[in-house]
């Protein structure tokens, strides 16, 4: 290197005048080299271009450019604000406030950014379309994208700053400007900063068809519709090559809750999982048709670049999105494994995919893709996400919550890594550090209402029912269409004695929850079907609650709690041999329910009392017929007094454990 | 009966079974093709007109091939593997049922104690192998043979009338695949569910519904019918012999029922299948030396069988080797935990030896694996008696009485444990209806008589006790444990008849009194009663009837009352 320069400085330098070089050539081997990523030649041939040119600003652009690839941001800086360029050129004024960001020195950033005036920059640009150079541009970048991409940066800064509120407002004007910004756009969606209408108002509002043609207007419609919140659709129909059977979508959060309220009984609730899921692009029910007509389109061959849209992965991940909120965790763990194979590290389909592992318990798999991720991303939330993930469907807490704690220590934002740190405690019935964990999740996530639900949760396990309507309602009004929280108030309506407010929430959610096709419903809604056959038991349906409980047990067999619920509506339908037979398939899953046993006493007894010895029963024995009869009937009926009676508080345990 | 009418062609069977033996053993259904292999032996004079076997080349076929070597070789997993995309029935069969087979043979590795038999809630796998057959379902994906699969699966998951209506579509599918009947038949819970069921209109259902009414303990119906295929053409089935036998033993007709085995063994000696049956009937007629012979014989073909091991711990058990019993029939369950006569003999044996937890256990699974095991039910029964819970031993009595509405001792142990409860009108009734369904033991008319006394029914109890003496007169050769029980009711009939001023029928059963030891006095004394009154009638004189009377009601309290022991004999049929 050094005998090179000397060679270069004596040959040329000194004995070829300025004007016979052509510096353009240089120009083309620093970009060239750029190209190469081969840096540091770059930056040398650059320093010398400067040098040759005597300072062009775009040159020392150039130069700049290279240094922050090299990641010397600090000198790249110092070089462009030494020169003043930052004053003048916009996009100079853009890196420096680049490298300042990249500096971590967002004061200073923000200082820098907020000197130039963009609506100067924009005038400029307006009046005199030449002049670029003067305004900044260097190139023939299009000037609504430097725009947007400078909005883009600002919204960035202010975030990093916690300045939430601005910096949403920001990305939201870089979009405006540039709809193709798709940073922007998932900068706004990603953290559940708006709620799926805001979302859904957002798409709208962005001018596509000033900016795009008709056909890439659809298309890029389509693609950030994917993106968009999937929980609250009721019916989505994604077109798709890959996946046979069409599901409707249950929100995800829901299937968190309905878990949450299990956890008394199954421990290892994969609540965590539910979280991570990136936020997609909401479809509104209003919308379904239009999404449909999408598809149609989609599908349709003439819409060849659509259908080969379909095999991106991003696309793939959403498909997989909308299995896991459809609870379809074996289905979405196809596509998501494919996916990984395809592109081992894909950024946005891990939190998914890892979700999924722990909803299937496969605790091998994710110890493997744990130990990979932090092998080569210690500095990625998701990687000690995926460890704290491990150590908690493998039933180890303390551990999952320090790895949970290193995740969001990276990332702050990361709400998945919050939820699953309070389902840590809330597994281990710590309510109000749960409700903590939960609380700093609902500040990171405007729009999503899995927080405030989790929270309502947490208070109505705590018996504070007042509060915990209040969670679900403000939960509600973030997602309206979401079955689970409607289950959730359906619940806290049975506990407050409101049993036909109760089974109007349950049969509301119900209804959502009811695919297009009426057989599959996915087994997450087991409890659901219980529910709503507890309430109906209330309400004197018997024969109504029974169905649901049969509903129930269908979608998930040979459970303790179904067979003793359907054996105690038999009972109270005095359907006694039926009850006898059914508490004892409970009993013999669970052999030390109380209630059961109890119940079980209390009809046995019955039985033996009141039914003839046997089907037959002759009355034709002669001379047999005495006056006891009455005197069994009469206290038969106090045993049915007393046991009805029991039974209601029994029952009311039965339907927490249920829950 | 419609069964009566059977009509059966030859030719049309043969042909079907022919191709039903091939589709099944493709399939790796090896049980349904030995059936139908077993019934296409039977006929094998039938000639079938050759045809031209066409090489059919079908698609994925190595893929099918590599599966099917896996699967032979119980490699279930890889199985699954290599025919995960295959979308042709075979292979496509092959992935499903390879699953299926790979979780239950986990199932089986992971237990470890027969006594707590796997988990049923642990059943996620399974759980997520029915959905993905619900799915298929739904678009009606299935074909006949997984229908049969996503059947056995319902009912693996305890939903058994959806399972139902499933295998009667497989049937209606493939009525060649036996397993399905098998399946079916195990699930119909009674006669009028049978003749409601949508089955197709084919030659195998004769064989389904004698198999069905056997299952039903109907067993006239089956035999019936048994009788009209062994004349249409199945006299060599040994299949059809053997559910005659145990029809045979159903009806108690244990020597009708030895005899058939026999001559089932004879010609076909390396049988195994039923041989449990056997044993249990050798059991009951004590037969040692046959029972130890058909243990060697057993185990010299093959050590490793249910039905081996059900035969050696029956001979342990008729030597009184109990533990040593158990311990084989834990080794049946450690190979199947769905086999029900072990459960069942198990928890015989643990009554025997006295733990009543782990008999009740044992009786417990038995009904998981079939609710129609009476003696399961009965066992039960017998073990909540033992621990003084009346109300669930009615209900398990009741139960066992319930499928077995002839045999006289679920109902007399009904009515003993309504004694108990002082439900004597209820007891009544089932002693009532045990003698007059035949009683085995003898029994029940002597308590029914007691009951009858109790109820201040005298003149009924007299008559029952009338009965009583006359049948026992009959049969009492020998020595006979029940003797006190015999010279009571002579007691109790001599004083009857003395209060009605019978005296000479009162004569002669207080006269039989003296015969015995325990009532000899009562039986003096009775005679000096009826010598007085009978003096007394001579002299036309009533005045001390009265007297007497006093006498006699006393003479009758001192009678012993219900002395009644608890019987563990273990049902064995």
């Amino acid at each position: 290197m050094l005998l090179k320069m000397a060679g270069d400085t004596d040959m040329e330098m000194k004995t070829v005048s300025v004007d016979n070089i052509n510096v353009d050539n240089y120009r083309k081997l620093v970009h060239t080299y750029l190209n190469l990523h081969a840096y540091n030649t770059a930056l040398f041939w650059a320093d010398k271009v400067v040098a040759l040119t005597s300072g062009n600003p775009r040159d020392i652009y150039w130069l700049a450019q290279c240094m922050f690839l090299l990641k010397q941001f600090h000198r790249a800086a110092h070089l462009l604000r030494s020169k003043n360029l930052d004053k003048t050129y916009i996009l100079c004024n853009y890196l420096t406030v680049r490298c300042l960001f990249e500096a971590n020195e967002l004061n200073e950033a923000l200082k820098v950014l907020n000197s130039m005036d963009l609506e100067v920059f924009l005038q400029a640009g307006n009046t005199s379309c030449n002049t670029t150079m003067d305004a900044g541009m260097f190139d023939d970048t299009p000037k609504y994208q430097v725009q947007s991409s400078v909005l883009l940066l600002k919204g960035k800064v202010l975030e990093a700053m916690d300045n939430r509120g601005l910096a949403s407002e920001c990305y939201k004007q870089a979009l405006q400007c540039d709809v193709y910004c798709f940073e922007a756009f998932d900068s706004l969606i990603r953290y559940h900063m708006l709620s799926a209408a805001e979302e859904q108002e957002l798409l709208n509002s962005l001018p596509i068809s000033q900016q795009c043609t008709a056909i890439e207007a659809d298309v890029l419609r389509t693609l950030y519709k994917s993106k968009l919140k999937k929980y609250n659709t009721i019916v989505g129909l994604i077109p798709s090559k890959t996946c046979k059977p069409i599901y409707n979508n249950t929100p995800l959060q829901t299937s968190l809750i309905v878990m949450h309220r299990k956890f008394v009984n199954i421990s290892d609730t994969p609540k965590t999982s539910t979280m991570n899921c990136t936020p997609n692009s909401e479809v509104r029910t209003d919308k379904v048709e239009d999404t449909k007509s999408d598809q149609m389109v989609l599908d349709s061959p003439e819409n060849g670049i659509q259908v080969r849209l379909q095999q991106s992965l991003d696309l793939a991940v959403s498909q997989a999105e909308l299995f896991y909120y459809n609870c379809d965790y074996v289905q979405c763990s196809k596509i998501t494994e494919s996916i990984l194979k395809e592109d081992p590290y894909h950024a946005s389909c891990l939190p998914i995919h890892i979700s999924c592992m722990v909803e299937l318990k496969q605790s091998n798999k994710l110890f493997t893709l744990a130990h990979n991720l932090v092998d080569l991303y210690p500095n990625l939330a998701i990687s000690w996400f995926a460890v704290g993930c491990y150590y908690y469907v493998i039933g180890k807490r303390d551990s999952a919550r320090r790895f949970l704690a290193k995740s969001t220590s990276l990332d702050r934002l990361f709400g998945p890594a919050w939820l699953a740190f309070g389902h840590s405690f809330a597994v281990e019935n710590e309510h109000d550090q749960a409700m903590a964990a939960y609380f700093k999740a609902s500040q990171l996530m405007k729009g999503c209402h899995l927080p405030l639900l989790y929270i309502g949760l947490e208070c109505g396990l705590t018996n504070n029912v007042r509060l915990a309507e209040r969670f679900f309602q403000q939960a509600q009004i973030i997602a309206p269409d979401d079955p689970f929280v409607m289950h959730e108030m359906g619940v806290i309506a049975f506990q407050n004695l409101d049993f036909e407010m109760a089974e109007r929430h349950f049969q509301d959610a119900l209804t959502r929850v009811k695919p297009i096709k009426d057989s599959i419903v996915p087994e997450r809604w087991e409890p659901l079907l219980n529910n709503l056959g507890h309430t109906c038991r209330k309400l004197k349906k018997y024969s109504d609650a029974l169905e649901y409980h049969h509903q129930a047990l269908v979608l998930c067999p040979q459970s303790a709690s179904t067979y003793s619920a359907i054996a105690y509506v038999h009972s109270l339908m005095n359907n006694i041999e039926d009850a006898v037979h059914w508490f004892h398939k409970a009993l013999g899953l669970r052999r030390d329910d109380t209630f059961s046993t109890t119940m079980l006493n209390y009809v046995i007894e019955q039985l033996s009392m009141e039914q003839p010895p046997y089907p037959d029963a002759p009355d034709y024995i002669p001379d047999f017929e005495i006056a006891t009869n009455a005197e069994e009937d009469s206290t038969t009926n106090d045993n049915v007094g007393n046991a009805s009676e029991r039974q209601i508080t029994a029952s009311d345990m039965s339907i927490e454990v249920d829950l | 009966m419609s069964e009566s009418e059977i009509k059966l062609d030859l030719v049309v069977i043969k042909k079907d079974l022919t191709a039903g033996i091939r589709e099944c053993s493709q399939r790796g259904l090896y049980h349904s093709a030995k059936w139908l292999s077993e019934i296409n032996f039977s006929i094998a004079h039938i000639k079938l007109p050759l045809e031209t076997s066409s090489v059919v080349t079908e698609l994925e076929s190595e893929s099918y091939l590599l599966a099917k070597s896996y699967f032979d070789l119980k490699e279930y997993d890889r199985c699954a593997f290599f025919t995960e995309t295959c979308v042709e029935p075979k292979p496509r069969f092959l992935h499903l049922y390879s699953q299926y087979l790979s979780i239950e043979k986990k199932k089986l590795d992971n237990m470890t104690d027969t006594n707590c038999p796997p988990d049923p809630t642990k059943n996620n796998a399974l759980r997520m192998l029915c959905t993905s057959l619900k799915e298929d379902q739904f678009v009606n994906k299935l074909d006949g043979y997984c229908l049969y699969l996503y059947g056995i699966i319902l009912k693996k998951l305890d939903l058994n009338s959806l399972a139902m209506d499933i295998f009667v579509d497989a049937i209606n599918e493939e009525p060649l695949h036996w397993g399905a009947w098998q399946e079916l038949a195990l699930l119909v819970p009674d006669k009028s569910t049978l003749l409601s069921l949508r089955l197709p209109n084919h030659w195998m259902k004769h064989f389904f519904l004698a198999h069905v009414y056997l299952e039903q303990l109907n067993n006239e119906e089956a035999l019936d019918i048994y009788y009209d295929l062994h004349s249409q053409g199945f006299d060599k089935s040994t299949y059809i012999m053997a559910q005659m036998a145990i029809a045979y033993h159903n009806r108690r007709e244990l020597d009708k029922a030895i005899l058939m085995f026999k001559e089932l063994l004879h010609l076909d000696p390396y049988r195994l299948d039923n041989l449990d049956t056997y044993s249990n009937l050798l059991y009951v007629k004590e037969m040692k030396t046959e029972l130890a012979n058909l243990a060697h014989t057993a185990v010299n073909i093959d050590k490793y069988r249910v039905e081996t091991c059900c035969v050696i711990g029956n001979y342990y058990s008729l030597r009184s080797e109990h533990s040593k019993a158990v311990l084989y029939f834990q080794r049946a369950l450690k190979l199947n935990p769905q086999y029900l006569s072990a459960w069942t003999l198990m928890g015989h044996e643990f009554m025997e030896m006295k733990n009543t937890n782990a008999a009740i256990q044992s009786y417990r699974q038995a009904i998981e694996v079939n609710r129609r095991d009476y003696r399961a039910w009965y066992g039960l029964g017998q073990t909540y008696e033992i621990l003084k819970m009346p109300f669930y031993c009615i209900y398990y009595y009741k139960q066992a009485q319930q499928l077995r509405p002839n045999d006289s001792r679920m109902i007399l142990a009904l009515g003993e444990t309504y004694e108990k409860l002082d439900k004597h009108e209820n007891a009544l009734k089932c002693y009532y209806k045990a003698c007059n369904v035949g009683d085995v033991e003898g029994m029940a008319l002597v308590k029914l008589a007691k009951l009858y006394d109790k109820l201040n029914e005298v003149d009924n109890a007299a008559a029952a006790y009338t009965e009583f003496c006359f049948k026992e007169e009959d049969q009492r050769a020998g020595g006979y444990d029940g003797e006190n029980e015999f010279y009571n009711a002579f007691q109790y009939l001599a004083n009857y008849h003395l209060k009605r001023g019978q005296l000479e029928d009162a004569y002669a059963y207080a006269y039989k009194c003296i015969e015995h030891d325990e009532t000899k006095e009562q039986g003096k004394s009775l005679l000096k009663a009826i010598a007085t009154k009978r003096a007394e009638q001579e002299g036309f004189n009533a005045k001390s009837s009265d007297q007497s009377k006093a006498n006699v009601t006393d003479i009758t309290n001192d009678g012993n009352g219900s002395a009644m022991e608890m019987v563990f004999s273990p049902l064995n049929n």
